[in-house]
């Protein structure tokens, strides 16, 4: 009998598992937050490309050369970090906006 | 005395409380070690005093503790799904401690002052490096070598692999430094910027007389009042950005190269 119950315990718990959760409505933290992420993650890969370019620098001595294309290559991927960022938002807004239980 | 009064970074000093010295490390018990142990204090007794005669119907104190669980799982469960489970735990600690840190720091009128520790780099780098090479660690442990996948995307042609391999490399090593300075600056910021504005009032009051009084009641305080609310906003959403992104980045470990 304990048996049969934990088994059914254990079934309905990893059907409660399976399942997505159900969207929540949208709310502005979530927006905000996503924002502090672009925001961060664009001004770190800058930061990341200046220190890179300076340390290359500075053990190669190829000053200023390494500086000038790590700092390049950050600020490109500081693009992409919020591009990236962006376009999954969108995706998922889409998706919430197509599913036939969006609230939105 | 008004210098002492309105200087916005008086509060995020770090002042010794009693001297610890061993060997030549400084194991000094600082006021910001104090409101760390707080914080894991208060997390630590208020799980187990909801927790200690769990019911069915749940009361009061458990649901705020269940649903404060069930929304770092539900984080969780967002972006990792089924593998997210056994770390849980984990994201769970990582949340309830800078949430409980940046409350903390919000609370007025505490004698010595309240201390924000998520306001320094030494903490929320530390936090944010753990992080980092947690990731490192499991995807390594979970996909051995093929973890180096996590830096090569899928359906990209060759000749812009080499740069796109570059700017992943770049975007992986700028993790821990977004992370620890968002969080870093954002609680910086936000209370430089309530202190500075509170400095306005006394001086109005002191420079205008009643006039000065009359804009500083009508004008600083409102915004003053919903600055703080808007702080409290941050604090949550800092919490709530850096659980996100572990989760994120873990994915990345669990799952490199794809989805």
């Amino acid at each position: 009998m304990g048996d049969d119950l934990n088994e059914r315990i254990a079934k309905a718990q990893a059907e409660l598992d399976a399942q997505a959760r159900p969207s929540k409505k949208s709310m502005d933290g979530p927006g905000m937050g996503l924002g502090f992420r672009m925001a961060a993650d664009f001004v770190a890969a800058i930061i990341v490309g200046a220190v890179l370019g300076w340390g290359f620098d500075a053990l190669l001595h190829t000053s200023p050369w390494g500086l000038i294309v790590c700092l390049m290559v950050g600020f490109i991927t500081g693009v992409w970090n919020v591009v990236r960022t962006a376009q999954a938002a969108n995706k998922e807004a889409a998706n919430k906006a197509n599913a036939p239980d969006g609230k939105s | 005395m008004l210098q002492v009064a309105t200087d916005p970074m008086h509060q995020f000093k770090v002042v010794r409380l009693f001297e610890l010295h061993v060997g030549d490390w400084d194991l000094s018990f600082t006021n910001s070690a104090l409101f760390m142990v707080l914080g894991v204090l208060f997390i630590v007794g208020f799980f187990a005093l909801a927790l200690a005669r769990p019911k069915t119907v749940p009361g009061r104190m458990q649901s705020m503790a269940e649903i404060w669980y069930q929304f770092v799982a539900g984080i969780v469960k967002d972006v990792n799904h089924e593998d997210g489970k056994p770390f849980v735990p984990l994201i769970f600690t990582i949340f309830s401690f800078i949430f409980v840190a940046n409350i903390l720091g919000m609370i007025p009128f505490l004698p010595g002052g309240a201390f924000t520790t998520t306001s320094h780099v030494a903490v929320t780098g530390t936090l944010a490096i753990f992080t980092f090479l947690l990731v490192i660690v499991i995807g390594v442990w979970r996909n051995g070598f093929k973890f180096l996948k996590v830096f090569v995307p899928s359906g990209v042609p060759w000749y812009i692999l080499w740069f796109v391999i570059l700017i992943e490399i770049f975007s992986f090593l700028s993790r821990p430094l977004s992370l620890g300075m968002r969080l870093f600056a954002n609680m910086l910021g936000g209370h430089v910027a309530l202190k500075v504005f509170a400095g306005f009032i006394p001086q109005l009051v002191i420079g205008l007389g009643f006039i000065g009084a009359a804009m500083a009641a009508l004008l600083v305080m409102p915004l003053l009042v919903s600055i703080t609310a808007l702080e409290v906003l941050v604090a949550f959403l800092q919490a709530y950005v850096f659980a996100i992104l572990a989760c994120v980045y873990l994915n990345d470990a669990l799952h490199p190269g794809g989805h």
